[in-house]
């Protein structure tokens, strides 16, 4: 999985970049009105975001669907001064906020904050409505990607993206196996009350921040012989999954709020919620987590009960699985959940084998 | 002396209608082209060419009255180009190239040659010439070696905002009026496409300034008739990875300090 920023670059490279920095630094500072700079992409945690997960656009969809791109362009841009509702991750963009304004006051010479770049397919000039709601919401996003129905893919490397959250399936498949991590945004079906004050951010066990290999016992040879695989591997560290460099991400700026003796009082909070069970498969989560140097604030170990009314507890902004399965009961009970196509877990539906349709060519 | 002659083996456009673009000798045929050969190699603006000939055949195909269409002239800007004459044009129909004129002149006249054809935007692998052609009003854009790796089937422009901390390159008058002039051509050229599918395809990129300096950029451009595709707005990120993936076949700035607030 990928280093949680690439360190690579040429002399000359890093001059022209010094350069645009400073230029953007400068421009920031001296505006009338103080907005807080976005950060040195290098010493950020950049989080990318998609239209769809920002904002409520399924009317708009629907046209776009029915009526096809350019009257969906069309309609956009007649309604551009009038700002979409909120969607999915804008709860999670409002606490991610929260945390850069609790961090600048800390530390304000530092470039080590999240960065929200919005990256969407759309066309530039439905962007402008975008625009125009993300200043009506007073959200602080000063980075933006427009393909134009081009991939994003290699717009989210350009930006060194440490995770990418999108309504589309393929295009979250795609970046995951660009080795960045990704996950498909879910509407919940209720509404909860968030903390705003806190960012709390949920994350499965296998498949998910560890890779799917103890899965791929449960599915091919049943639960007893994974209980006493794991039991006889416990000290053998499980492999990283696809958001453990975004677990990594979180846990550096923790530190930050502890060196300044803010632990009890630190705006992140993150949590792992498993379907492994203490006794028996829990022990070697742990010791993986130690010797990844990581720490999880609170780890649930729910011996495969469900996972929705432990979640309606915790309310993240966010909640991560692989399973859909899980996806599917969080959302139902409100919770913000966030699918991470990644690994043997796809290929399978409640325990049982789905069976693939013969692909389109 | 500049003598115009034209190549009689492309159908020639509407002086009128069309939009002239000249690209010069050293563009269109590189540095090989002086070791005593007839027939010159092609040089960094064969991308361009292609992909300008792909526009016109595009906009051919939705109405074969076309008129407005890009007409592309050889211009040669010193003497000693102005002598190989012959070869210039042996070489063009040796290889097919769609250039209706060549303009023999010297580094003298050769800007007072770009004005008389009425030219919107002259192409050059020099920036001096790029410089003192966009002063006396006619806007310029530099081609190089990374122009060869530009698509063919899509002509990409890229615009980017004047920086604000940067030497005032002191735009004149005439040069804006041209650009914009130019700009309000290439606009009505991509209204004739639609959202997808277009061989023309315009992208903004704002280096330093935030989202709204970029929203004004797109709301200026959209005021002049062009109507931008893609846009990303960098707020200081490394520009080099986004322009390495964008791949443009020009990029439109100073001439254009109209995008400026």
């Amino acid at each position: 999985m990928s280093e949680i920023k690439p360190k690579e670059k040429t002399a000359t490279k890093d001059n022209e970049e010094e350069k645009d920095w400073e230029a953007a630094k400068a421009f920031f500072d001296n505006l009338k009105t103080k907005v807080p700079r976005p950060p040195k992409p290098q010493y950020a945690v950049t989080i990318a975001v998609s239209s769809r997960t920002l904002f409520n656009m399924v009317a708009e969809r629907k046209i776009f669907e029915d009526e096809g791109v350019e009257k969906y362009v069309a309609f956009q841009v007649e309604h551009e001064n009038d700002p979409l509702t909120t969607g999915p991750a804008f709860p999670f963009v409002k606490a991610l906020m929260n945390v850069n304004t609790r961090l600048r006051n800390l530390y304000p010479d530092s470039e080590e904050l999240f960065d929200i770049v919005l990256m969407t397919n759309n066309h530039a000039q439905v962007g402008v409505r975008l625009i125009n709601s993300i200043n009506h919401y007073g959200l602080t996003i000063e980075r933006f990607c427009m393909t134009g129905g081009k991939s994003p893919i290699g717009y989210l490397k350009a930006y060194m993206t440490n995770l990418y959250l999108s309504t589309t399936p393929e295009k979250v498949t795609e970046a995951i196996e660009a080795g960045i991590a990704a996950a498909t945004m879910f509407t919940p079906k209720q509404e909860s009350d968030l903390s705003d004050t806190q960012l709390r951010v949920a994350f499965d066990g296998d498949a998910v921040l560890f890779s799917d290999e103890s899965e791929i016992i449960v599915k091919k040879h049943g639960l007893d012989t994974f209980f006493e695989h794991e039991k006889q591997f416990e000290n053998k560290p499980l492999a990283q999954g696809p958001l453990k460099c975004f677990l990594e991400a979180l846990g550096k700026l923790q530190r930050k709020f502890y060196a300044k003796n803010e632990r009890l009082n630190c705006p992140i909070r993150t949590f792992l919620v498993t379907a492994r069970s203490a006794a028996s498969s829990g022990a070697r989560v742990l010791k993986t987590l130690r010797s990844w140097g990581l720490e999880i604030d609170e780890a649930l170990f729910l011996a495969g009960a469900p996972k929705g009314p432990l979640l309606q507890k915790i309310r993240p902004h966010i909640f991560f699985d692989d399973q859909m399965f899980h996806i599917e009961g969080a959302n139902e009970l409100g919770t913000i959940s966030a699918h991470v196509p990644y690994g043997i877990g796809q290929k399978y539906n409640k325990g049982k084998l789905i069976e693939e349709p013969k692909k389109k060519e | 002396m500049v003598s115009t002659v034209t190549n009689s083996d492309v159908k020639q456009k509407d002086v009128d209608q069309a939009v002239v673009v000249a690209v010069t000798f050293a563009a269109v045929f590189g540095p090989e082209a002086e070791d005593g050969s007839t027939v010159y190699r092609l040089g960094v603006a064969l991308p361009l060419l292609q992909v300008l000939q792909r526009v016109n055949e595009r906009l051919l195909e939705k109405n074969p009255a076309e008129h407005q269409l890009f007409d592309v002239i050889l211009i040669t800007t010193d003497s000693w180009q102005q002598q190989q004459n012959s070869s210039i044009i042996n070489s063009t129909r040796h290889h097919g190239l769609e250039i209706s004129r060549f303009c023999f002149s010297t580094e003298d006249n050769y800007i007072e040659s770009l004005v008389q054809n009425n030219v919107q935007l002259f192409f050059t692998t020099d920036g001096n010439e790029a410089l003192q052609a966009t002063h006396q009003g006619v806007p310029s854009a530099l081609l190089d070696k990374n122009s060869v790796s530009c698509p063919s089937e899509q002509l990409r422009v890229l615009f980017c905002e004047k920086a604000i901390i940067q030497p005032n390159m002191g735009s004149t008058e005439a040069s804006k009026k041209s650009a914009q002039n130019f700009l309000a051509h290439l606009g009505q050229m991509r209204q004739k496409f639609g959202v997808f599918d277009s061989p023309l395809c315009f992208t903004l990129v704002t280096s330093h300034g935030g989202k709204d300096s970029c929203c004004c950029a797109l709301k200026s451009l959209r005021s002049l008739g062009v109507s931008v595709d893609e846009a990303y707005c960098l707020g200081g990120a490394p520009r080099g990875p986004i322009l390495s993936l964008l791949r443009p076949h020009f990029l439109l700035s100073d001439g254009f300090s109209l995008l400026e607030g």
